[in-house]
C-alpha cells in the first residue's frame, strides 16, 4: 500500500508534486492490477465476480444502469464511488481481501477517469517501437543514443548526469562486467598510459575477444537455466551437464546471435540435419531437478519436469509468468489455463520416465564429446582408415577353412565357456556332464546343477555388454540360461531365460519397478540346437537391448521398462558371480545342453552375431559372408605381415571404444513421435486429467509465424521471430541488470500486467529494436552499453542524489554495488596469482569446509575435494549440488539453481563477512597477495602496499588509505613476531608458503592482504 | 510489502547514520547502525496483534515418526491383526510406489503398550515415557494431514507451504516478518542431529529463504569447532589481531563512505561487527561447559555429546533465552520402512528425554509462555505392514492421510488431545488440519496474520500458507498472551 506510493515517488516525482495528464499503463494498469484484478480480472469467472475491469469494454460497460467507468466522469463511476466509499460493507477492495488503496492511488484513478479514462493495451505486448532520438540541452555528453533518452529523462527531472568515472574504476568496473575479472596491474598501466582518443574503446575491444567473455556471460546464464551438477530433490545424485555449460561459453565467445542462440536451446535437435552442438543445446531444457526417490509416483514428477520447462523458457525468453496459469487462468496476465497446457503440450513429449536415473544422467542423452575427445577420435578414425587399406588383402579365391568352423571375435572379450577343457567354471548342485554339443563339447543341465564363475560379466547397468551361447532346451522349455543375479526369485541382477518358450532378457534392482523386462516373440523348440545372443548399450532402456537368434536380430514385447538404479545402489558392491543354467532360485534352473557361452563388454554388431551363429560353409550366399571370410582369413591363415596389420587394427578397434565409452553425455530434448496427447490437468494435478488439447501459444501473443510446425522448433520460430514483443525486450533488459544492478524493468522475470513499468520505456524499446536491427549481436550490444556516457559516469552520489533517487533509476550516476559470488572469488585468486585459467571441463570441488554434505546425504556421495589446480579453477566451474550448495556461493546470493532465476538479489550480512576472513580460500590468497607484494613490490613497505592495493582493487590508494595500510603493516609485524603465530598463519591452504620469505614479514603482509580482499570496495563494482 | 519499500526503508534508516555518521565517533556509528540494522526490527505493523509467542522452538523429527506406535493409540487393532486392510479404510487412496504393488496390505498393531498420563489422561506410548510426563504441557494434535507422499516433497511442504522447491521456509518467513531480537545472533538458526537409523536426505533449501532476500535463510550452528561456517579466525590470527584488523578496515570502509556516499558502505561496517560479536557469542552459546550438572541430567546422557540431539535441545534453550526467534532441530533417522520396533526404540531413546526435558527447562525458566515448541515429522506411517510381517517385527510406509504433532508453551492449550482418526488410524474422522492450519496456527502464535504477511514475487503476493490456511481456534489457549 505505502508500496505503490514510494514507488510512484521514486520513479514519478512530478506526478505527487503536479497535476501531469495520467498514463494508463505507467499509472493506472499497475493499481487495477495489483489490488483488483486476482478478483476482477481474467480469472473473474473462479470467483463468481461479475464485473472484469481487465478490459475496457468490460469496465465501461453499462449493466443495470451502473458503469464501472464512466469517461470524464469520476463521480458517475462505480469504481471510484466503490473505492471511496466510507461504508466498509460497500468499499473496494474488500477488507477480507488484505488490499487497501492509498490516497495517492484514490487520486490517480480519479485524474485518469477525469482525463477521459483513455484506455492502452499492456505495454509489452505490442511491438516495441524504435523512438525517434529526443532533443538534449546538453549535447556534448551523450556518446551514443542510450545517453540522449537517458539525459532527456534527466533534464525533465531537472537533474545533470555525474561527470566520467575515473580511468582506474572504469577499466576495473568494465573488466568485470565484460570478464568477471579485474584489471592487471599492467593493464591499468597499459590504459592509464593510452592517452588516444580510442583508448577505452580498444580495451573494451579486448576484453570482449578475450575467453573470459563467456565465462561471464555464462555465469548469469546457468542461473536462469538452473544448472548444476547433481538431481536435486531427495538422493540428489550427480549428472553430468558440463558439456551443455561448455556449450554456452563457447556460444557467448563466438558471439553466436541471439536468436540463434535460442533456437538452438529450444528446438536444436529438431532442426534438419542437427549437429551435435544444437543437439546438446537443447539441454538448456533438461537441466530442471530429477526425483530418483523410490516412493513416487513417476507420473506426478515427469509433469513437473515438462512445467519447469515452460516456465524456465517463458521467464527467460518472454518475462512471462505463464506457470501461473497452471491450476486456473491467470489472474493477472490474460493467458487462460487451457492456454498453459498448450504451451505445456510443447514440452510434454520427451521420451522419459518421472523418475529420474539414480546415479547419472537421465535419457534421452548424448554422447558429447569434448573438442579433444574429438579429435582424437578422429585421429583414430584417420589410423583405422589407413591400417583398414593395408589389411585389405583380398581372401585368396579358393580359400576354405575346414568344415564347422565357426568365426569368433576375440576383442573385448570378457570370458568364454566352451567345455572343452574343465575348470572354466565351478560346478553346483551336482556335477554337469559334458557331451557333444555344437562346437567340440556342450554341457548338458539336467534342471538342478548349473555352473558358476566369479568375476565374470560383472557389468552395471549403465554398461555396453553382449552374452551369446548355443542352446538346446528340453521340453520344460523353462529356466535360466546365463545370469548374473541374486539366488532366487525376483532377485536383483540381469540374466538370459527361457519363459514359456519365449526368450526373457531382464536387468533388475528391484523386481516391481525398477527394471527391464522382455520377451522374444518367437518360441523356442525342445530339443533343437538354436544361437541365442543378447546386447546392450548400457543406456538403461529396454531400447538399449537385442536379442537375436541365429545370428538375427528378433523382435521383442517389452513388460517394463523402468530402470533407474544401479545394482552398486547407495555404496553396496554387487557380488554375484555369473551363471550358465541358474541364477534364479532352484526353481528356474535349466534343463537341456548349453555350448559356446561368450560374454564381450561391448555390443557385438550383426555381422558379428550372425559369424558366431554358423559355420562358414553355411554362409554361401548371405550377404555377410565376405566380411567374416575375410575376419576368419586375417585371424587364422593371412601372411604373417598381413596379421600384424590385422592384429593392430583390433587394438585400434578397441582402442576406439574404450574412447567412445569415456565420452560424457548431455541430457537433450528429442520429441516422441507420435506426440504424446496432453489435457488440461484441473488444478494443475497429474492424475486430473480434463479436456485434450492441440499445442499452440497463447492468443495474447500472437500465433505462430505462417509456416511454421506446430511443435518446439514452430515454438523456437515463433520467439525469435520479428513479431514478437517480448524476446529482445526481455534480453536487452537483462543485459542490463547486469550492468547497473537492476533492469530498465525492475521486475526482469515479469513483464506481465503485475511487472514494473519500465524506468526509461523509449530506451527500453530503442535497445530491443537495435538489437534485433543488429541482427541479434550480443556483444556488439554489451558494446553499446559500455561505451555509453551513462555507463561511464562515476558511481559517487551526492547527499542531494541519494534522497532524491536512492536507488539510481534514473542513471544520474554510475553503478555502484556488491560483486556476484563467482566474481568475489574469481578476483582473490586472480589477485593472489593462484587463478588457473582453462575453459570448461568436468565440474571441480574447490576447499569447503568438512562434513557440509555428510551432515545432509543419505549415502555414498562425499565431498571429495579436488586437488592442485582445480583448486582454484573459476567459481562457474565450482561442483553444484542442489540439496547442498556451495557455501561461499550460497553466502553471496548466489542464485539457487532449484528453479530459473534472473532477478539479481544481493544482501550484505555477517555471514559474509566471516566468509571473506576466514574461508580458506580467502585466507590462502590473501597469503598469496602478501608474497606479491613482497616479491613484486619493491623494497619499501609503501610501494609494495600500493602494489598489493593495485592488485586487490585495480587503482593506486590515496595517502590516507596508504596511511591506515602502513599502520595496519606495523601492527601484524609487531603481532606476528610472538610465539609460532606466523608458522602457523601461514600454513593455511594446499599451496605452500614461498619458503624464501621471512615468515612474520610475510603473515603481516598476508593479513594486510586479507584486509585488502575485505575493503568494500573491493567486493563491490564501482 | 514489495521489496522497494522494504528497500526504502532501510534506506530511511540508513540515511540517518549516514547523516550523523560524520559527526560521530566511528564506534559510535557502528554501534547505532548495528543496533538498528542489524537487529532488524523486522517488517513496520508487524506484529499484527499481540503475540501469543516471542519464538519457535520446532523440533522436527526427520523421516516421520510412527503415529500408530507413538501418540495413536488404537487397541481395536489386536483384533484384525495380520488381517488385510480393509478397502473400505483405503478408499483407493494413491500408496507409495515402495508398497504400491504389495500383494497384500496386514495389518500391523503397535507392540508397544500405551498408557494415560498428566491430568488430561492424555494417551501416549511406553516409547516416551519422558515426553508421558510433561503431557500437561502439551496440545497433541492427531489430526495432521499432508499432500505429499514422499519425503523430499513432504519436508519442503512442511518447511515452506509449498511441496516444490523454491519458496522462503517457514523460519525464513518468520525473521522476515519480526525480525531478529538478538544483537549479535542470527534471527534463525538450524542444527541437524545424526539419528544414525533410517536416516533420509535432507537439504539446505529446506531453511533457504526462497524468493526472500538471502539474509533471511536459517544459519546452520553445527557442532565441532566452527560452529558457524567460517566463524573461527585462522589459526595463528587471534581475537585482539581480528579487532585491530576490523578497526582498519572501518576506518577505510569510512573513507569510502565519505568519498561515494553509498549507504551499503555503512551496512557493511556494521555487519562486520556483528560478525565480530557472533566470533564472541556464538562459542560462548554453544559452550556448554558452564552449563550446571542438573542441565544434563534433565536432558539426559546424550546431551554431553556435541551435535546430539539432546546437546542441540539445550542449545535451543541457550538461543532461546538469547532471544533468537526461529530455533529448528531436525533430527534424522525416523524412517523405518522395516524393523520399525528395534529402529524405533533407538529413535526415542535419542529424543525422548530430551525433547519433554527442553519443555521443561523452558517451562521452569519461565520461557515456556512466549515460546512455542512444535515437535513432529513430515508425515504419518502406514498402519499395514510394508515387507514381511512377524510377531515382533513390521515396518510401516510412508502415511499422508494423518499424523501426530505436537506442540507446547506459545499460548497454546496444555494437555490437550485434538483431532480423532478411524480405527486404523488411517483417516481423520474429527478436526482435520492440514499443513496450510500448521503454519497459520504458529504466525498467529506469534502475532502475525498469516494472509497478511506477503511478498510481491513474479507478480503475485506470496504467503507461507498461499491462498490457504485457517487458525486452529481450538488449539489457543485463552486469554493468553506473552509478557
Amino acid at each position: 500500500m505505502r508500496a505503490a506510493g514510494v514507488a510512484l515517488w521514486i520513479a514519478w516525482p512530478a506526478l505527487a508534486a503536479a497535476q501531469t495528464t495520467v498514463e494508463f499503463n505507467r499509472d493506472v494498469r499497475p493499481i487495477l492490477s495489483d489490488k483488483c484484478f486476482l478478483c476482477h480480472g481474467p480469472d473473474a469467472a473462479a470467483k463468481r465476480v461479475p464485473r472484469r475491469l481487465d478490459s475496457e469494454a468490460a469496465a465501461k460497460a453499462d449493466r443495470a444502469g451502473i458503469r464501472a467507468v464512466v469517461d470524464g466522469r469520476p463521480d458517475q463511476s462505480e469504481l471510484i464511488r466503490r473505492i471511496t466509499s466510507a461504508d466498509a460493507a460497500y468499499r473496494m477492495p474488500p477488507a477480507s481481501s488484505g488490499f487497501q488503496l492509498t490516497a495517492a492511488e484514490i487520486q490517480t484513478l480519479r485524474h485518469w477517469i477525469a482525463q477521459g479514462a483513455r484506455w492502452q493495451p499492456h505495454w509489452a505486448f505490442l511491438p516495441p517501437k524504435r523512438p525517434a532520438l529526443p532533443k538534449v540541452k546538453n549535447t556534448s555528453w551523450p556518446r551514443n543514443p542510450i545517453d540522449a533518452l537517458v539525459l532527456n529523462r534527466l533534464e525533465r527531472e531537472g537533474l545533470r548526469p555525474s561527470p566520467g568515472a575515473g580511468r582506474e574504476t572504469l577499466l576495473r568496473r568494465v573488466s568485470l562486467d565484460l570478464t568477471g575479472l579485474p584489471p592487471t596491474p599492467a593493464e591499468i598501466d597499459a590504459f592509464l598510459e593510452d592517452r588516444s582518443p580510442h583508448a577505452y574503446e580498444k580495451v573494451v575491444d579486448r576484453l570482449l575477444a578475450s575467453p573470459r567473455y563467456g565465462e561471464r556471460m555464462a555465469a548469469r546464464w546457468l542461473d536462469a537455466a538452473r544448472y548444476a551438477d547433481t538431481n536435486g530433490y531427495q538422493y540428489d545424485g550427480e549428472r553430468v551437464m558440463w558439456r551443455w555449460r561448455d556449450w554456452v561459453i563457447e556460444a557467448f565467445n563466438r558471439n553466436q546471435p541471439f536468436d540463434r542462440f535460442t533456437l538452438d536451446q529450444i528446438a536444436g535437435d529438431l532442426l534438419p540435419r542437427a549437429t551435435l552442438e544444437q543437439k546438446m543445446a537443447t539441454g538448456f531444457s533438461r537441466n530442471h531437478r530429477g526425483n530418483t526417490e523410490d516412493g513416487i509416483v513417476p507420473e506426478e514428477y515427469r509433469v513437473e519436469y515438462a512445467v519447469d520447462r515452460l516456465e524456465t523458457a517463458f521467464t527467460v525468453f518472454q518475462g512471462l509468468t505463464l506457470g501461473c496459469a497452471r491450476c486456473h487462468n491467470h489472474k493477472y496476465d490474460p493467458f487462460s489455463q487451457k492456454e498453459f497446457y498448450q504451451v505445456y503440450a510443447y514440452f510434454n513429449n520427451v521420451p522419459e520416465l518421472g523418475r529420474a536415473m539414480k546415479y547419472g544422467n537421465s535419457p534421452p542423452l548424448v554422447a558429447a564429446p569434448t573438442r579433444e575427445q574429438q579429435r582424437q577420435l578422429d585421429q583414430l578414425n584417420g589410423r583405422i582408415r589407413i591400417l583398414d587399406e593395408q589389411v585389405d588383402e583380398t581372401v585368396p579365391a579358393g580359400f576354405a577353412p575346414p568344415p564347422g568352423s565357426f568365426w569368433a571375435p576375440a576383442s573385448e572379450l570378457d570370458r568364454a565357456f566352451l567345455f572343452e577343457s574343465p575348470g572354466e567354471a565351478k560346478a553346483r548342485g551336482g556335477e554337469p556332464s559334458y557331451v557333444a554339443g555344437r562346437a567340440g563339447q556342450a554341457a548338458s543341465l539336467d534342471g538342478k546343477t548349473y555352473l558358476e564363475a566369479d568375476g565374470a560379466a560383472a557389468f552395471d547397468i549403465d554398461e555396453r555388454f553382449t552374452l551369446a551361447a548355443w542352446v538346446n532346451p528340453e521340453a520344460a522349455l523353462d529356466g535360466a540360461v546365463l545370469t548374473r543375479m541374486t539366488e532366487g526369485p525376483r532377485g536383483k541382477g540381469f540374466g538370459v531365460y527361457l519363459n514359456r518358450g519365449k526368450v526373457h532378457v531382464h536387468i533388475t534392482s528391484s523386481y516391481d519397478d525398477d527394471a527391464i523386462r522382455l520377451d522374444t516373440e518367437e518360441t523356442l523348440e525342445a530339443g533343437r540346437w538354436r544361437h541365442l545372443g543378447v546386447t546392450y548399450t548400457g543406456s538403461r532402456l529396454a531400447d538399449g537391448i537385442q536379442v537375436y537368434l541365429d545370428g538375427r536380430a528378433v523382435k521383442v514385447k517389452v513388460e517394463i521398462d523402468t530402470l533407474y538404479r544401479p545394482f552398486r545402489n547407495a555404496g553396496r558392491v554387487f557380488r554375484e558371480p555369473f551363471r550358465i543354467g541358474g541364477g534364479a532360485g532352484p526353481q528356474r534352473r535349466f534343463r537341456g545342453l548349453v555350448d559356446e557361452v561368450r560374454i564381450w563388454a561391448r555390443v557385438l554388431a550383426d555381422d558379428e552375431m550372425a559369424a558366431l551363429a554358423a559355420p562358414l560353409e553355411t554362409l554361401a550366399g548371405k550377404p555377410e559372408r565376405r566380411r567374416i571370410l575375410r575376419w576368419y582369413y586375417l585371424d587364422h591363415a593371412a601372411p604373417d605381415s598381413t596379421r600384424e596389420a590385422w592384429r593392430s587394427l583390433t587394438a585400434l578397434h578397441r582402442e576406439r571404444e574404450k574412447l567412445e565409452r569415456s565420452f560424457p553425455t548431455v541430457m537433450v530434448m528429442t520429441d516422441m513421435e507420435p506426440p504424446r496427447p496432453t489435457h488440461v490437468l484441473q488444478r494443475g494435478l497429474y492424475n486430473k486429467p480434463g479436456e485434450k488439447v492441440e499445442p499452440g501459444v497463447p492468443a495474447a501473443l500472437g500465433s505462430l509465424p505462417p509456416g511454421a510446425p506446430n511443435n518446439r522448433l514452430g515454438l523456437a520460430q515463433w520467439l525469435i521471430h520479428s513479431a514478437n514483443p517480448l524476446l529482445g525486450r526481455v534480453t536487452v533488459n537483462r543485459f542490463w541488470q547486469m550492468y547497473f544492478g537492476a533492469g530498465l524493468v525492475r521486475t526482469v522475470e515479469d513483464f506481465g500486467l503485475q511487472g514494473d513499468w519500465p524506468s526509461h520505456p523509449e530506451l527500453l524499446d530503442w535497445l530491443a529494436t537495435e538489437f534485433v536491427r543488429s541482427g541479434w549481436d550480443v556483444k556488439g550490444l554489451q558494446k553499446l552499453i559500455v561505451t555509453s556516457a551513462t555507463y561511464r559516469q562515476s558511481s559517487r552520489a551526492t547527499p542531494e542524489l541519494l534522497q532524491r533517487d536512492p536507488e539510481n533509476r534514473l542513471l544520474a550516476r554510475g553503478p555502484r554495488f556488491r560483486l556476484p559470488a563467482e566474481m568475489v572469488r574469481d578476483q582473490a585468486l586472480l589477485a593472489a596469482g593462484l587463478l588457473k585459467e582453462k575453459l570448461g571441463g568436468p565440474s571441480v570441488k574447490p576447499y569447503q569446509p568438512e562434513g557440509l554434505w555428510k551432515d545432509l546425504i543419505m549415502q555414498d556421495m562425499y565431498y571429495v575435494q579436488s586437488k592442485g589446480d582445480d583448486l582454484y579453477r573459476r567459481g562457474l566451474y565450482t561442483f553444484w549440488k542442489r540439496t547442498v550448495a556451495p557455501p561461499m556461493m550460497a553466502n553471496f546470493d548466489a542464485a539457487n539453481r532449484e528453479v530459473c532465476v534472473v532477478r539479481q538479489s544481493r544482501t550484505n550480512t555477517p555471514l559474509q563477512a566471516l566468509n571473506l576472513m576466514n574461508d580458506l580460500t580467502f585466507v590462502e590468497a590473501a597469503r598469496f597477495v602478501g608474497q606479491r607484494m613482497i616479491r613484486e613490490g619493491g623494497p619499501d613497505p609503501a610501494s609494495r602496499l600500493r602494489h598489493g592495493f593495485r592488485l586487490v582493487a585495480g587503482r593506486a590508494p590515496a595517502p590516507r588509505e596508504l596511511d591506515y595500510l602502513h599502520g595496519n603493516l606495523q601492527y601484524h609485524l609487531g603481532y606476528f613476531t610472538a610465539g609460532d603465530r606466523a608458522k602457523a598463519y601461514l600454513r593455511h591452504g594446499d599451496s605452500p608458503a614461498d619458503p624464501g620469505l621471512e615468515p612474520r614479514e610475510l603473515a603481516a603482509y598476508a593479513a594486510v592482504a586479507s584486509l585488502l580482499l575485505n575493503l568494500d570496495e573491493t567486493v563491490s563494482k564501482e | 510489502m514489495d521489496p522497494v519499500a522494504e528497500h526504502q526503508l532501510l534506506l530511511t534508516r540508513r540515511h540517518f547514520f549516514h547523516r550523523s555518521g560524520a559527526s560521530l565517533g566511528l564506534a559510535a556509528l557502528a554501534s547505532l547502525v548495528s543496533r538498528d540494522a542489524q537487529a532488524a526490527s523486522g517488517l513496520p505493523g508487524l506484529p499484527h496483534f499481540t503475540p501469543r509467542a516471542k519464538r519457535v522452538i520446532y523440533l522436527f523429527q526427520h523421516g516421520a515418526p510412527s503415529q500408530l506406535d507413538l501418540f495413536d493409540y488404537k487397541p481395536g487393532l489386536q483384533k484384525v491383526k495380520g488381517q488385510d486392510l480393509p478397502d473400505s479404510v483405503r478408499m483407493g487412496q494413491r500408496l507409495t510406489g515402495m508398497t504400491a504393488y504389495q500383494a497384500n496390505y496386514p495389518t500391523a498393531p503397535s507392540v508397544f503398550q500405551f498408557s494415560q498420563h498428566g491430568q488430561s489422561g492424555m494417551w501416549i506410548s511406553e516409547l516416551l515415557p519422558h515426553t508421558g510426563r510433561v503431557a500437561d504441557e502439551l496440545c497433541l494434535v492427531k489430526s495432521l494431514h499432508t499432500d505429499a507422499i514422499n519425503h523430499d516433497p513432504a519436508v519442503t511442504f512442511l518447511q515452506t507451504g509449498a511441496q516444490l522447491a523454491g519458496r522462503p521456509s517457514i523460519g525464513a518467513w518468520i525473521s522476515y516478518g519480526l525480525g531478529s531480537e538478538s544483537q549479535d545472533l542470527p534471527a534463525f538458526v538450524v542444527m541437524v542431529s545424526q539419528g544414525g537409523g533410517a536416516s533420509q536426505a535432507l537439504a539446505d533449501r529446506q531453511w533457504g529463504s526462497g524468493f526472500l532476500p538471502t539474509r533471511f535463510q536459517g544459519v546452520q550452528f553445527r557442532s565441532g569447532a566452527d560452529p558457524v561456517l567460517y566463524l573461527s579466525d585462522p589459526e595463528g590470527y587471534d581475537s585482539a589481531a581480528r579487532r585491530r584488523f576490523l578497526d582498519d578496515l572501518a576506518r577505510l570502509n569510512e573513507l569510502k563512505l565519505q568519498d561515494y556516499q553509498d549507504p551499503e558502505i555503512s551496512t557493511r561496517i556494521a555487519q562486520y561487527e556483528m560478525a565480530f560479536r557472533m566470533q564472541r557469542s556464538v562459542p560462548e552459546l554453544t559452550d556448554l561447559s558452564k552449563e550446571p550438572e542438573s542441565t544434563f541430567e534433565l536432558y539426559g546422557p546424550d546431551s554431553r555429546k556435541p551435535g546430539s540431539y539432546a546437546a542441540n535441545c539445550i542449545l535451543a534453550r541457550r538461543l532461546a533465552e538469547r532471544g533468537v526467534r526461529f530455533i529448528q532441530l531436525f533430527h534424522r533417522g525416523w524412517d523405518q520402512h522395516g524393523n520399525l520396533p528395534r529402529e524405533i526404540r533407538g529413535q526415542c531413546l535419542q529424543t525422548d528425554q530430551a525433547s519433554a526435558a527442553l519443555v521443561q527447562d523452558l517451562k521452569q525458566r519461565g520461557l515456556l509462555d512466549q515460546t512455542l515448541v512444535v515437535w513432529g515429522g513430515e508425515f504419518g506411517r502406514t498402519v499395514y505392514c510394508q515387507g514381511t510381517m512377524t510377531e515382533t517385527n513390521y515396518g510401516r510406509d510412508h502415511h499422508p492421510r494423518c499424523f501426530a504433532v505436537w506442540m507446547a508453551g506459545g499460548g497454546l492449550k496444555g494437555g490437550l488431545t485434538w483431532g480423532e482418526t478411524d480405527d486404523f488410524s488411517y483417516n481423520i474422522i474429527r478436526h482435520p488440519m492440514d499443513v496450510h492450519d500448521l503454519h497459520a496456527t504458529i504466525l498467529h502464535c506469534l502475532g502475525v496474520d498469516h494472509t497478511r504477511l506477503t511478498f510481491k514475487y513474479q507478480g503475485r503476493h506470496h504467503r507461507l500458507t498461499d491462498v490457504h490456511g485457517h487458525v486452529v481456534e481450538g488449539l489457543l489457549a485463552k486469554d493468553q498472551v506473552s509478557r
